[in-house]
């Protein structure tokens, strides 16, 4: 019969303790109380004893780990005959989970349900009441509360909040008031400094006036970004420009700039192994196919998804990666995969008129390449390099290669 | 810093200074107390000023008075505030009493530290917490010390005052390990705000303000507001200057404790509140206490019987709601 | 000495290492919580204690288990006591040092050092009062014979000529303090010796504390008075389960563990053929059947209902 040592509570509060020697082996006869192992816990280094004759026929925690209360740590074949060689070791046995304190989800809904039985009586009142703050504030203004509770304009009981709303709404139409509670304003001090003229017209002009801000909340997606980006900015970066040529695409029809421009990098980036390095934990992460990110932006939202093993794919699969790409930043529904594995990054601002900018590296990338409107056959690229994984030369006959396929007739028509 | 250590810290750095400071208690000395407070003091300060006491808590408290007579500055240890009760009469009758009644010509320069609360299935006998048992006596200083700087400050603040102070600690914060730094200006006696807020204010101390301030997370979550909490450093004098400051801007209060709730020192607090900001108060003040029983043994029953984060969470969501957050 | 009382010092001394060595285990797994006082080493004190008394009434401190085994109470109720649950002998409320069972007279598991002296003094004053003759006994640690309650009980005893045993169970120590550096006696019994008889026994050797209680009881009841007896004992383990701190040496401990009461008890009892070897087997098997049965009735039982909470406070709910 196997019997499992469990992490031994050894004072009233240990919630966990750390195996600091095991004073057995796997295979040794263990006598009842003898001690089999020595526990750190917050007080001291305790020897436990074993709680039965038997083999110790599995050490399940090694030396220096930490385990929960009454998580097994081994496990004793229990026998009263010693033996005479080691015995043969059997498979591993399911391990039961410790005896849990089950009690938390009872008493939440044992309280809760007190909670509500409370909520029901109270709601049995309907009498015209109010906190004494409402009571007060309701004086100062001079409205007869009781009246307009017992009208049913002011609910009851009444607290501060619906004293301020009834006083707000008897000078503020309604839809003027939900914007308002935008703002970082004092409604009190609005209506008595604007006294009487509370129009529309004339909030917001004192809104302008006294230089009032909007307060707005930052979408999660976009303190994700803010976070990312500042990480980002603490990496030493270097810039290279080139005007790319792009009049052996242009007259291209089947397939877009972009798929060609995806198509030609990941070739490119073949010969640069650097430029296929994602900078993680320490450790240079080189893939070996050429992976790229890009931006895609809906609305105010920016999604920089992975498209993979470029190198490998036609043209027409990329264009069709591309706009699988476009249709899940629509729907916001990517998988996590699509964001693994990019090296390096493509952003396109050429759409919008934009002659030249400079983008930001994507964090641990080895770099990004920021791409204008097409003029005369030709684009201005910019280049940004992360310096820790990439240095000048390299990424410079990077660059020069690139701008030589660009402008191979050859190497473009043979592109599939 | 272990809020252990800083006891010690406290103790040990005065003792280092005034040789009339001793320490007595059951355990203190040899063996290095039950919670490691004095441990070390023995070897370092000799039995004559760390003194091992038999199980005799009357005569413990009674001789550190006659001790303070003598012109000693005694630190007692009581095991538990459970045992206090065996004090109680010198602790009332003699210690809270004798300056007045000497018409101020005698002082009594003696500080009794003790843990108080529920810890783990320690039964009825050895879970209470007394913070109204010691706070209505007039002529005892209350203190407690919530975490290392609290037990830092403030202990150091009792020993050194010429005053009788009873110095509450919890059995489970001795070992946790909290935040410490240094404070200029620090007197125990004002109360302190560990968190600040808008829209609750939340009184509490010892180890169930940690609970509550775990609670207030879910809290803000949950009703969008802002919770600003107060711990109760000085339980007597109770100087409430920073509580009525807060309640007047946020308009409600909330006292968490672990007393049983009938007569439970949160009931002083609200009267004081009610007394100061009645007509600031936009909601009742919500009591969170421990039930009117004694402390059970099995361990669901004992989680029932006192507020847990989530009790406590779940407590002040439904009155907020209710009451107009 | 005879044979039949031989094997019942063997069954309840064994039943009760047994239990306590199975509720260390449990304490272990997380089953048993709070505090936990055993009396390993201590069982030849505490099983010839009950032996010897027979009927009457009985108190204790904390270190109760091995007085209510030899009481007689069922393990499967004091298991589940330490397990928590509604089927222990104080519904999971009271724990490993609050054993209650009025039915067998027994009064705790008090966890208040010297409380419950006192107590025993007015059993024993109600006994008189109202004419019935079974004595009182009082059990208590070293620890507290220097508390006023110690004092006041044995004046008191002496004052109203009470039926009553006082029981010192003199195992050194009060925790980490020797009783010597806390105490103007080492010996104890000393402490008591001018209000009332008073002796001191070897509490290693059941046979002695059997035969120095049972003694002491007959001469309570004929005489109507108190009577003392320190018994001198050991433990082996930790005050409760953990202690955080040396203050034994291990040559201290080794030491007495050589006056172990049970191999004590075997020795002597296999010398004048008082057990035989099958007997003691047998009653190793029952021992190991019964505390099995006593921890699967604790697991199997039920936790007590919430409500249970605002019960038993008052007669009247
Ligand atoms: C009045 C009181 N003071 C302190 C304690 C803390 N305490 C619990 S057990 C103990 C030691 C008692 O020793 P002893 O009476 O010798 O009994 P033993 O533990 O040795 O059986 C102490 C000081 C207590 N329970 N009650
Ligand atoms: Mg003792």
């Amino acid at each position: 019969m196997d019997y499992e040592i469990t992490m031994p509570r050894l004072t009233d509060t240990m919630e966990s303790g750390v195996i600091v020697r095991w004073l057995k082996s796997e295979g040794d006869y263990v006598k009842k109380n003898e001690p089999v192992v020595e526990i750190e816990t917050e007080k001291a280094i305790q020897e436990v004893p074993a709680f039965k004759d038997g083999i110790l026929k599995k050490i399940l925690a090694e030396e220096g780990q930490e385990v929960d209360v009454g998580k097994p740590i081994a496990i004793l074949e229990i026998t009263k005959e010693v033996p005479i060689t080691s015995p043969p070791k059997t498979q591993e046995e399911e391990i039961s989970v410790k005896v849990e304190e089950k009690i938390t989800p009872e008493i939440v809904e044992e309280a809760s349900k007190i909670g509500e039985q409370i909520q029901q009586q109270t709601q049995a009142v309907k009498e015209a009441l109010a906190s004494p703050y409402a009571k007060k504030l309701s004086a100062d203004f001079g409205f007869p509360l009781k009246e307009l509770q017992e009208k049913g304009e002011i609910p009851s009981p009444a607290h501060e909040k619906d004293i301020r709303e009834y006083l707000y709404s008897q000078y503020i139409d309604k839809d003027t008031l939900k914007d308002l509670k935008q703002y970082s304003i004092n409604i009190d001090k609005l209506i008595k400094d604007l006294q009487g003229n509370l129009s529309k017209d004339n909030i917001y002009r004192y809104i302008k006036e006294n230089n009032i801000y909007k307060l707005s909340d930052i979408p999660i997606f976009q303190k994700r970004l803010i976070e990312h980006l500042s990480k980002s900015a603490t990496v030493p970066t270097f810039h290279i420009y080139e005007a790319i040529n792009l009049k052996n695409i242009l007259d291209k029809k089947e397939f877009t700039i972009t798929t060609y421009i995806l198509k030609i990098f990941a070739d490119v980036m073949q010969n640069h192994y650097r430029t296929r390095i994602y900078y993680g934990n320490g450790k240079y992460r080189i893939y070996p196919s050429s992976n790229i990110s890009v931006a895609i932006a809906v609305d105010e939202e920016l999604f920089s998804p992975v498209i993979k093993n470029i190198e490998d794919k036609s043209l027409k699969n990329i264009q069709e990666q591309l706009q699988i790409l476009r249709e899940k930043a629509q729907d916001r529904k990517f998988d996590p995969e699509d964001f693994e594995g990019g090296t390096f990054s493509i952003s396109n601002l050429g759409m919008f008129g934009i002659d030249m900018f400079d983008a930001i590296i994507p964090y641990n990338y080895s770099g990004i390449a920021a791409i204008g409107i097409e003029k005369n056959g030709y684009v201005n690229i910019v280049f940004s390099f992360d310096h820790r994984i990439i240095n000048g030369k390299d990424a410079a006959l990077f660059v020069k290669e690139l701008k030589e396929k660009f402008d191979d007739v050859e190497y473009i028509e043979s592109l599939k | 810093m272990l809020y252990r250590d800083a006891l010690k810290k406290a103790i040990d750095e005065l003792m280092e200074i005034d040789d009339t400071i001793v320490i007595l208690g059951e355990d203190v000395g040899f063996y290095g107390g039950n919670y490691r407070v004095t441990d070390g003091l023995f070897s370092k300060y000799g039995e004559k000023r760390v003194i091992d006491t038999p199980i005799a808590e009357n005569s413990i408290v009674g001789n550190a008075i006659g001790m303070a007579f003598g012109g000693l500055r005694p630190v007692v240890e009581i095991m538990t505030v459970n045992f206090s009760l065996l004090a109680y009469d010198q602790i009332v009758n003699q210690l809270a009493k004798i300056r007045y009644m000497s018409g101020g010509d005698i002082c009594i320069p003696l500080t009794i530290r003790m843990p108080q609360g529920v810890a783990k299935q320690l039964a009825a006998q050895h879970s209470q917490s007394f913070e109204r048992i010691f706070a209505s006596i007039p002529g005892l200083k209350v203190f407690t010390a919530s975490d290392s700087i609290t037990a830092y400050y403030g202990l150091k603040q009792a020993i050194l005052s010429d005053d009788p102070v009873i110095f509450l600690e919890h059995l489970l914060l001795y070992s946790q390990d909290f935040l410490f730094y240094e404070i200029n200006d620090f007197d125990i006696t004002k109360q302190r705000i560990v968190k600040s807020g808008e829209n609750i204010t939340l009184v509490s101390c010892l180890k169930i303000l940690h609970d509550s301030l775990e609670a207030v997370k879910e809290v803000e979550k949950k009703l969008g507001i802002t919770v600003e909490v107060i711990e109760l450093t000085s339980l007597s004098p109770l100087n409430l200057d920073l509580v009525y400051e807060s309640v007047k801007k946020t308009k409600r209060l909330v006292v968490v404790s672990e007393e049983p709730k009938t007569g439970s020192f949160t009931s002083e607090i609200i009267t004081k509140v009610m007394e100061n900001c009645f007509y600031y108060l936009d909601a009742p003040p919500l009591r969170i206490t421990a039930e009117d029983t004694p402390t059970p043994y099995n361990r669901k029953l004992e989680l029932f019987s006192i507020p847990t984060p989530d009790k406590i969470a779940t407590k002040i969501i439904n009155w907020g709601r209710e009451h107009g957050l | 000495m005879n044979k039949s009382l031989a094997e019942k010092f063997y069954y309840y001394m064994k039943l009760g290492r047994e239990f306590e060595l199975r509720a260390k285990e449990e304490y272990m797994k997380g089953n048993i919580g709070g505090f936990l006082h055993l009396a390993i080493g201590e069982e030849g004190t505490h099983v010839g204690a009950i032996l010897g008394f027979g009927n009457g009434e009985f108190f204790v401190h904390y270190r109760d288990h091995v007085y209510a085994i030899a009481r007689g109470i069922s393990p499967k109720l004091l298991m589940a006591e330490l397990f928590g649950k509604i089927t222990g002998v104080s519904k999971g409320k009271g724990g490993s040092m609050h054993f209650y069972s009025s039915k067998f007279n027994f009064y705790g598991g008090n966890a208040i050092v010297g409380a419950h002296i006192p107590h025993a003094v007015g059993l024993a004053y109600a006994k008189k009062y109202l004419g019935k003759s079974d004595g009182v006994m009082v059990a208590f640690g070293d620890g507290s014979t220097n508390s006023g309650n110690f004092y006041e009980s044995l004046n008191l005893a002496a004052v109203y000529q009470v039926p009553l045993l006082f029981f010192c169970e003199n195992n050194y120590y009060a925790i980490g303090t020797r009783i010597d550096r806390v105490s103007a006696f080492k010996d104890l019994y000393k402490k008591a010796k001018d209000y009332m008889i008073a002796i001191q026994i070897d509490g290693m050797d059941v046979f002695e504390v059997y035969r120095a209680v049972s003694l002491a009881k007959e001469y309570i009841q004929e005489e109507g008075k108190p009577y003392f007896i320190e018994a001198l004992t050991y433990r082996y383990e930790s005050h409760s389960m953990s202690d955080s701190g040396d203050y034994r040496s291990p040559r201290e401990l080794k030491i007495a563990k050589e006056k172990d009461p049970i191999d004590n008890l075997l020795k002597k009892a296999f010398k004048e053929s008082l057990l035989t070897k099958e007997f003691v087997e047998e009653i190793d098997r029952k021992v190991e059947i019964e505390i099995e049965e006593a921890v699967e009735f604790a697991l199997n039982s039920k936790e007590p209902d919430l409500e249970e909470l605002y019960k038993d406070i008052f007669c009247e709910d």
